[in-house]
């Protein structure tokens, strides 16, 4: 028997037999007075600090008598491993050392698979992210630099949050302190560092084994991919990530089985069906119903059967353009309905009142009374309570907690037992009417377009009209807007569901380049051209975006809408100064973005990009338009810097 | 009356002013100078939310179209004093009536809207 194993019995019994002395003399004792309880005669012992022995001195200091200097496998090979199972395609990174052992794996083990998208800011990376699972369907993974790379993402995974994408978010990190190196290493670790964007993603993981970050990974795959979909948070323990694999045998990867979206109750349904069929006015209103192409497809069949008026609200390609069902910018049917199906609606409240941004803030119903409302979608099975982006309460009549899609079918096919012959030909003549104010909408546009058609700057409608011209022959998918720029969906063919994606979601600025690039990303696979608008001010967030665009030779014609403002709040500091009667003449102080001007085609090409512009006569569009796409059918992305007027 | 009515019932009056006195705006207005007009339309930043081509825009919801405007001198210049929707009001000491008539001049001298059939690449 060993000698020191002796010794600790040893130590174990003369423990309890003291103790058993102590509470037989307890047990016999008289109850002392509490005086003396409290003040004890003799102070007892506290445990000391106590130097480091010589044998602990030795371990901290010394090279360990086994320092191996190479490694055959690592704990990064697993996890990409586990995220090719996934079919992960892409991780967009700003590299870095809490992360090297997962980056080393992914080039080395993994063959670049994932693919690394190299970016020049975690911004950058995350917007990429949303841009991409939005057209694609699926997440790509971003990494995260500690928690200075994970601030640095914020912005990206709280658009991406708000606009319902999934995203798989990695933040590198040392948990063990013993083990981080002075510097860097302590500044950039955190005890908690999920708890820095916990309240706008979905679930997040510290894994603390091999094994617990394969389930995690699995986990949050199938979490982000869920209905209400979202971004996951996972932090990468670096020495989980760099230290050889000590228990290969045990390691697996779990399976992946996607979840069956949650679809509406059967009856309830039913119920909206039963509705919707006696109405006399009912109405469509959607945000972000189409998760996959099969998406528009089930609303058209669902407003074809009904023949009743589609209002979208773009947060998705939805219902098409020229579909002359499509009433989206007849806003005052949502006045006229007596029925209104409301689907997949994050701010049902703002789409129905009217809201008044006066001195005194008023609203009041855009409904008549009396309208029933149903809703359909999964906002509310999945909130947070910091942040606001579930818009004010409005009360309705049906609610109903399902994924809008995935209900749709059974949704018309409720509504299609219900229509008779007498109904259809009701039906019928409804749709005539929509169908007729559809393209005298249409027609209106087009008169509307003229106006100011020559004039520099050039006007919004101009600058979409040049750029539809060139583009409307090819497979084109339209990734990016600037705000409120809606001639777009006026007057171009949107049909296809890949020819629109939504916008940011959480209004952050700095969205829209780096994600219409995650778009493009998602399209090249399909030889799709990509383009997109965008404002000025949103460009100079993130300008670097156009180098990861070069460098990985993704094609995308960018237009720049520049009006050199942030025009929005120009307009609100216009209506600031006139509401006190002060002066309005100077509003452009800290609104406007000029002296100098930036010439955002010389910022383009810096960054490896093709640049036209700036262009200010509308004569000269044309040819600079067509030399940009020749640039992006040759495989890269192009500028095209467009002086318009503000909207 | 709730306030929605009374945002319909000022609509309609004002639809209804619209239509009535349309064909008589010229000999309403007060004689206004064009060039004036321009010069305030851009200083005093009605462009933001009309556009300089008076084709309009959109503020926290679409505005207007001016150029050439429809509307008579006195529902523009109610409008621009008392406002419907979110439109910021505009006092005399702001815009004087000699302003609003110079701007009204101005947008009225603003071309309206042409024929498509003569904008080929609007017919797409």
């Amino acid at each position: 028997m060993p000698k020191g194993r002796t010794t600790n019995e040893a130590s174990r019994r003369n423990f309890l037999k003291a103790a058993g002395l102590a509470g037989a003399a307890a047990a016999g004792a008289v109850t002392p007075p509490v005086a003396a309880d409290a003040f004890p005669a003799a102070p007892q012992p506290r445990p000391k600090a106590t130097l480091p022995g010589p044998r602990q001195i030795a371990a901290e200091t010394m090279a360990p008598a086994d320092d191996p200097v190479n490694q055959s496998s690592s704990g990064g090979d697993y996890m990409v491993d586990v995220l090719k199972s996934l079919g992960v395609e892409y991780m967009a990174i700003n590299c870095a050392s809490s992360y090297r052992g997962l980056h080393e794996a992914v080039i080395n083990h993994g063959g670049n698979k994932p693919e690394i998208i190299t970016c020049v800011h975690e911004d950058i990376a995350a917007h990429i992210a949303q841009g991409y699972a939005k057209m694609d369907g699926k997440p790509i993974a971003v990494a995260c630099h500690g928690v200075v790379g994970l601030q640095h993402a914020t912005m990206g995974i709280y658009n991406t949050w708000c606009d319902r994408v999934p995203a798989l978010i990695f933040g590198g990190n040392i948990l063990e302190a013993d083990k981080r190196m002075p510097g860097a290493e302590w500044v950039h670790s955190g005890v908690d560092i999920g708890q820095l964007v916990r309240e706008f993603t979905k679930w997040d993981d510290q894994p603390a084994s091999l094994t617990h970050f394969g389930e995690s990974l699995v986990r949050g795959y199938r979490i982000a991919t869920t209905p209400p979909m979202g971004p996951v948070f996972i932090a990468l323990d670096q020495e989980l990530q760099e230290n050889p694999i000590r228990d290969p045998e045990r390691l697996r990867i779990p399976k992946y089985e996607p979840v069956i979206p949650p679809q509406g109750d059967a009856a309830a349904l039913a119920e909206a069906a039963k509705m919707l069929v006696e109405a006399k006015n009912p109405l469509i209103i959607c945000d972000r119903v189409a998760r996959t192409p099969a998406g528009m497809a089930n609303l058209v069949e669902l407003a074809e059967t009904l023949q009743c008026g589609v209002i979208d609200n773009y947060g998705r390609m939805n219902f098409p353009s020229r579909h002359p069902l499509n009433q989206s910018f007849r806003r005052a049917l949502i006045g006229q309905a007596d029925v209104i199906l409301a689907i997949e609606m994050n701010d049902l409240w703002g789409t129905l009142t009217h809201f008044r941004d006066r001195i005194v803030r008023t609203s009041h119903p855009a409904t008549k009374p009396g309208t029933k409302i149903i809703s359909l979608g999964v906002h509310d099975l999945f909130q947070k309570s910091n942040y606001q982006d579930f818009g004010r309460w409005q009360d309705v009549d049906l609610d109903i907690a399902g994924d809008g899609e995935t209900s749709l079918p059974v949704l018309t096919e409720a509504v299609r037992r219900l229509v008779d012959d007498g109904r259809k030909a009701a039906f019928a003549a409804r749709g005539e009417k929509f169908a007729k104010a559809h393209l005298a909408m249409i027609e209106q546009s087009k008169i509307d377009a003229t106006i100011g058609w020559d004039n520099s700057p050039i006007t919004t409608a101009r600058m979409c009209a040049e750029v539809y011209n060139q583009i409307k022959d090819e497979d084109w998918s339209v990734v990016g807007s600037s705000i409120r720029l809606s001639w777009m969906h006026k007057l171009w063919d949107f049909k296809k569901p890949h020819q629109w994606n939504g916008v940011s979601g959480g209004s952050g600025v700095g969205y829209n380049l780096p994600a219409s690039i995650g778009a493009a990303l998602a399209n090249k696979k399909h030889g799709r051209f990509t383009l997109a608008f965008g404002g000025d001010g949103d460009f100079m967030f993130s300008p670097g975006a156009l180098w990861t665009a070069a460098h990985h030779k993704i094609p995308i014609l960018y237009i720049v809408h520049n009006n050199r403002a942030y025009h929005q709040e120009y307009m609100y500091l216009v209506a600031m100064a006139a509401r006190h009667g002060r002066n309005i003449e100077t509003m452009d102080i800290g609104t406007t973005i000029k002296d100098p001007n930036i010439d955002y085609a010389t910022v383009a090409r810096g960054l490896g990009a093709h640049g036209e512009g700036p262009i200010t006569d509308p004569k000269d569009l044309a040819p600079a338009l067509s030399r940009a796409i020749t640039a992006v059918k040759a495989g890269g992305p192009a500028v095209v810097d467009v002086v318009a007027d503000p909207r | 009356m709730q306030p929605k009515h009374i945002v319909f019932m000022a609509l309609a009056v004002g639809l209804a002013t619209v239509a009535a006195f349309a064909a008589a705006r010229a000999q309403d207005a007060p004689n206004g100078d064009a060039a004036s007009g321009k010069r305030i339309y851009l200083a005093d930043r009605c462009f933001t939310c009309h556009g300089r081509s008076g084709q309009g825009g959109a503020y926290n919801g679409p505005t207007p179209i001016l150029a050439h405007t429809a509307l008579p001198f006195d529902a523009f210049k109610g409008q621009i004093r008392n406002p419907i929707n979110d439109m910021p009001a505009y006092s005399n000491a702001e815009l004087s009536d000699k302003d609003l008539a110079d701007i009204y001049a101005f947008v009225q001298s603003l071309p309206g809207p042409g024929s498509p059939k003569d904008f080929p690449i609007l017919n797409n």
